[in-house]
């Protein structure tokens, strides 16, 4: 049973799964269950047992460690998971989606996202990884019928796929390299030897960087990104642009920054300038953007690149600072996404920016909660994401790098303009949409309101957060 | 006759990926794209085999085994998304995906 | 301070406006009048409060008062650390005044979307109060960023013409320079800690603290950029002459009397005392800017046909005047320079407001559509011909005293420039009185101005403090010299301190001083006499051959 300790949260959002799963097959014809109930009941039970484990270390088989970063991840899931949920509901019915098979498929990925921010080794990361992938293929072309729903869960399967070849190449050469695919292994061997560099240790560390950078969404690897996050039904957009975004930099960081540390020399530079390329593309090509899910989509790969200037800084307050990134993130960006999506209606589900004109005038509270997470998005204090960049930025100008630290803050200024945008549509034109939007329930009120009030929370009293975040990284590296 | 090394193995591997990648960068049809990518992952699973012959270590062959697995589970859900994107729009040519910039 | 001993005046004052803005968000929308009520009595409820700074700031004391210090965000340093000198207690006070009068002026010029506007100016004056009172860069940062939200929707919505651009313009030019200042900062905080091994955002330990040179010259750019974006200073000026023409009149008179001193309290706060040497090194730029500002605002406003366009470029040539002043680094440069800036929030601001009745009444702004407003309005033109004689610097009024100590300041530097900006203020006087020549002399042509209301009370009501001030400092500007006199005495002692000598006026007062305060006036004792203060702490190392820190200590009085 000891054994089993680290793998307690994913064991619970596992079984939760399964429960909806299997839920769902007993459900008779028309019978309303409350599937995403179990699904909350799982995730708090994951919460739980992560605050169990915290501090404690724990490992499982060798292989998955419950290290407080992994911990912190799952409260960054947890919650993305929650939120999710809770948004889901007014959807599954307005789209009529098959719930049990949403959510189940909901809590799988989170139990993949959570196994792949605690393996330490090669060969489990690149099955949590599969896990979630799979699932959020599906999750993103749930609708079976619209067109640009299979499209795009095609093309994201079909992408996600390719880099996943690219990441277990990169697998089998460092495997080939240091006989073991054990993180701990790895670390020590590329650090004790000194002919590690050569041709085959750049194969390694170049394909698992690419296999990343496609799951991140950098540049030039985020092609699938803007049209997988159109096609999504926007609930699920919101989850897999925040879940998977931190899962996959929580294992990014501990392969780079604790196994191929040694090794920072060889792919330092080549980070480097994938981190400016995609802070650029992100924010030049977002401004050109008409539909609000595209948009938030380049949004996303920008954030991707500010991520990767955490990493590229490398330092105490680098890790910390990604850890912070990723939850403050993660409540801005599910619930700007929320809004979008309790916003659409069945007629239009894309969330064409023309959608927000006047939003103002007909949904205040939408309309304030949707300027909060986009300030929130932009960097402004008192929000959180103020809060997360200047944590980032903070990491690159201590290491000195301050180029990417300018190209970093000039950016997110060019990325206001189109978060600007959508305020502006939303209280500064007198064009109206030419469709009412449907009424705030009372849990999507509540659930974006206290998302909002945490963004709030992240930007003004920060101080307990990132004193948590600091107390992560120290267990691992 | 030489005796087959590793490096033998490695470029045979290299090859076959090589020839993936260039599948799918260069074909139309989904499911040729699709198989091009299990030429990758298969590519992977010859370098693993070899090198854990040549390291006399079974983690290389348990990875290539859990690596076959995954790929079946790809190519289910992978199928099953092409057949729902056929229905939609009766193509299966990369080139008609046009629904969305690509 | 004083009987403000545990009394945490300075968060009253900061919070009392968002105060407001909370309780408004929970009055129903369409009871407008009750909004109305609401903000006017927090606005003012504001400045009752900050009237304390007034009477219990002890101008003789060079320690920052009313300190209130309180851990933050304790992993980084950060604290919730706010204090003011005489400098500040001049600008809060200007601050929750114009917040009154702004809040009063708009009663009847705001009728949609009432409560959302008095939420959003209320914010903005919590927002401005909190970056004169931080003593925190990251605190003081936080409350930059956050003025900028309001007074972006402030334009964006109420605005006229062309509001959403100008609102855009006036939001990424001011996030762009703001941003850039944010690396300036995180460098100081970096070399702060590897010199000290001290995480500290705190604006008195910088002051204290000698920055390389190199890293100096860098930072002074990054500040540079923000600050002078916000004065604004030439070429960085475009964004202000729309956003001020678009800005509903409240947004002008804040923005023009408390916003761009901003920037300028940012050079002096910040720039000056932390940068010395960077800030010598650039008082040639410096200067050939602010000169170019002068006299180019002053030409461009002559050209305007659009009145408040006119007020906005007299603004730039202003805020130049003021850079000037400040750039000559001796006492009375500072001093007029602050004055100056003090009198610009007060004449510049009624000149907005002037221009807000007529707006109000006729709905367009063109020069040409005003004449001989004097016979249907004679108050009106009263207190326009107050309001233009204070700007363009009429002795007895306070322009004046601010322009000569700025002249004055200057003079010692170097007597060109001097001559050039007395220039800039003769052709001020020029487009001004022009401007009135134009709109309040002469016969009514337009027959839509003839039937024009005069000022009722409430907007006389909004002028009467306005012209009491320009009396006051015009008159007897001593209490506001004096208040001033050991902050400029602090900064000058660290950026050029061969005047430190001459930073308090009255020589004769400090050895009391001295004695009673147990604290070293910066500007009374010579360098020699430095001993005497608090020795600054040991981690820090003086480069050799740089002045010994001044002593700044901290007189705390809040909830430490």
């Amino acid at each position: 049973m000891d054994n089993l300790q680290a793998i307690m949260p994913m064991l619970i959002v596992t079984l939760a799964a399964a429960a909806t799963m299997l839920a769902e097959s007993f459900r008779l014809k028309d019978e309303r269950m409350p599937l995403g109930g179990l699904g909350l009941i799982g995730l708090v039970g994951a919460a739980a047992a992560s605050i169990l484990l915290w501090n404690r270390n724990t490992t499982s088989f060798g292989v998955v460690q419950s290290d407080n970063f992994a911990l912190f991840i799952n409260f960054v899931l947890v919650a993305v998971g929650i939120l999710t949920i809770l948004l889901s509901s007014q959807v599954i019915d307005r789209e009529e989606l098959p719930a049990g098979e949403y959510y189940s498929l909901v809590l799988f990925s989170i139990a993949g996202m959570m196994l792949m921010a605690a393996a330490t080794d090669l060969l489990l990361i690149f099955l949590a990884l599969e896990v979630m992938s799979l699932a959020v293929y599906v999750l993103t072309g749930i609708r079976r019928t619209d067109a640009a729903g299979t499209e795009a869960a095609f093309k994201y399967f079909l992408l996600g796929a390719f880099s996943s070849a690219f990441f277990l190449y990169g697998v089998a050469f460092t495997y080939a390299i240091v006989h073991s695919t054990r993180l701990e292994a790895v670390a020590l061997a590329v650090a004790g030897r000194s002919d590690v560099s050569g041709p085959l240790t750049w194969l390694a560390v170049g394909l698992l960087l690419v296999g990343f950078a496609f799951k991140v969404s950098a540049v030039p690897f985020h092609m699938w990104t803007p049209d997988a996050y159109e096609g999504a039904p926007t609930v699920v957009t919101g989850f897999m642009s925040t879940g998977v975004k931190a899962a996959a930099f929580a294992a990014f960081v501990r392969v780079f920054l604790s196994s191929f540390e040694p090794l920072r020399g060889e792919w330092v530079t080549v980070l480097s300038w994938i981190a400016v390329a995609t802070m650029v593309v992100g924010t030049v090509v977002g401004v050109a953007q008409s539909n609000v899910k595209r948009m938030l989509a380049y949004s996303s790969i920008a954030h991707a690149g500010y991520l990767l200037v955490g990493i590229i800084a490398g330092n105490a307050s680098g890790k910390s600072a990604i850890l912070f990134y990723l939850l403050a993130y993660a409540l801005t960006n599910v619930g700007a996404f929320g809004v979008t999506a309790l916003l659409a209606t069945r007629e239009r589900p894309r969330g064409d920016l023309a959608d927000f004109a006047g939003l103002w005038h007909s949904r205040p509270v939408m309309a304030a909660l949707m300027t909060i997470f986009l300030l929130s998005l932009g960097g402004f204090p008192p929000t959180a994401g103020f809060v997360a960049k200047w944590y980032v930025f903070g990491a690159a100008v201590q290491e000195q790098l301050y180029g990417l630290a300018i190209i970093g803050v000039l950016t997110s200024v060019v990325s206001v303009f189109y978060y600007l945008r959508i305020v502006v549509l939303m209280y500064m034109t007198d064009s109206r949409a030419e469709y009412e939007p449907p009424r705030l329930t009372a849990t999507g009120l509540a659930t974006l309101g206290v998302a909002a009030a945490t963004v709030f929370y992240l930007g003004v009293l920060p101080a307990r957060v990132i004193e948590l975040a600091t107390r992560s990284i120290d267990t691992i590296f | 006759m030489t005796p087959i090394t590793p490096a033998h193995y490695l470029v045979l591997s290299a090859a076959l990926f090589s020839i993936g990648l260039i599948g799918v960068l260069v074909r139309r049809n989904l499911i040729v794209i699709f198989m091009s990518i299990e030429l990758m992952l298969n590519a992977v699973n010859i370098n693993l085999v070899a090198f854990s012959q040549q390291w006399q270590h079974v983690v290389g062959q348990v990875f290539a085994l859990f690596v076959v697995a995954v790929a079946a589970a790809e190519a289910a859900i992978g199928l099953g998304i092409i057949l729902a994107f056929y229905r939609n729009k009766e193509t299966v040519n990369v080139d008609e995906i046009t629904l969305m910039r690509w | 301070m004083n009987n403000a001993a545990h009394f945490p005046l300075l968060s009253l004052i900061l919070f009392t406006p968002l105060a407001g803005a909370i309780l408004l968000l929970f009055v129903n929308k369409r009871s407008e009048n009750a909004i109305r009520w609401i903000a006017n009595i927090f606005a003012a409820a504001g400045f009752l409060a900050s009237l304390p700074l007034w009477f219990w700031y002890d101008t003789k004391s060079p320690a920052w008062q009313f300190v209130e210090k309180l851990p933050w965000i304790p992993s980084i340093g950060a604290q919730y650390f706010l204090g003011v000198d005489g400098f500040s207690v001049l600008l809060i006070l200007l601050t929750t005044m114009m917040g009154v009068i702004a809040v009063l002026s708009s009663w009847t010029a705001i009728t949609t979307r009432v409560k959302e506007y008095y939420v959003f100016l209320l914010v903005l004056q919590t927002g401005m109060i909190g970056a004169f009172v931080s003593l925190d860069f990251l605190l003081f940062f936080l409350f930059w960023e956050v003025m900028l939200v309001p007074m972006y929707f402030l334009i964006g919505i109420w605005g006229s013409d062309r509001r959403l651009y100008s609102a855009i313009k006036f939001f990424l030019y001011t996030l762009a320079g703001s941003v850039v200042m944010l690396l300036g900062i995180l460098a100081i905080y970096f070399s702060y800690h590897t010199m000290t091994g001290v995480w500290t955002f705190d604006v008195t330990e910088f002051q204290r603290f000698n920055l390389d040179r190199n890293l100096q010259w860098w930072v002074f750019l990054a500040f540079f950029l923000g600050f002078a974006i916000k004065v604004p200073m030439f070429p960085f000026h475009t964004w202000l002459p729309d956003a001020h023409t678009d800005a509903p009149t409240a947004g002008s008179v804040i923005l023009a009397a408390v916003l761009l001193k901003m920037g300028t309290y940012g050079f002096i706060r910040f720039s000056l005392p932390i940068l010395p040497d960077a800030s010598r090194e650039f008082v040639p730029m410096i200067a050939v800017l602010s000169i170019i500002g002068i006299v180019y605002g002053a030409l461009v406003a002559m050209a305007q046909r659009d009145w408040k366009r006119l007020v906005a470029y007299s603004s730039v040539s202003h805020m130049a005047l003021v850079m000037l002043g400040m750039f000559a680094l001796n006492p009375a440069g500072l001093k007029g320079s602050i004055i100056q800036q003090l009198n610009h929030g007060i004449s510049t601001g009624a000149l907005f407001l002037i221009v807000g009745i007529v707006y109000e009444r006729r709905h367009t702004r063109m020069i040409s559509e005003y004449t001989g407003l004097s016979s249907v309005m004679p108050v009106y033109a009263a207190v326009f011909m107050f309001m233009m004689l204070s700007s363009i610097g009429l002795p007895g009024l306070n322009g004046f005293v601010g322009e000569f100590l700025i002249l004055q300041g200057v003079f010692v530097v170097s007597k060109a420039w001097a001559a050039v900006a007395a220039t800039g203020i003769v052709l001020g006087a020029a487009y001004m009185l022009w401007l009135y020549q134009r709109t309040m002399f002469g016969t009514v042509e337009n027959p839509k101005n003839e039937k024009l209301p005069d000022l009722n009370l409430r907007e006389v009501a909004t002028f009467v403090p306005l012209m009491i001030m320009a009396l006051w400092i015009g008159l007897y500007p001593k209490p506001f010299l004096d208040f001033l006199d050991t902050s400029v005495g602090a900064v000058v002692a660290r950026v050029s301190p061969q005047y430190s000598g001459q930073a308090v006026t009255k020589q004769a007062d400090c050895p009391e001083n001295v004695a009673v305060n147990k604290f070293v006036l910066a500007g009374c004792e010579t360098p020699a006499a430095a001993p005497a203060a608090p020795p600054p702490p040991g981690n820090v190392q003086p480069a050799p051959g740089s002045t010994p820190p001044p002593a700044t200590p901290l007189k705390t009085t809040g909830g430490q």
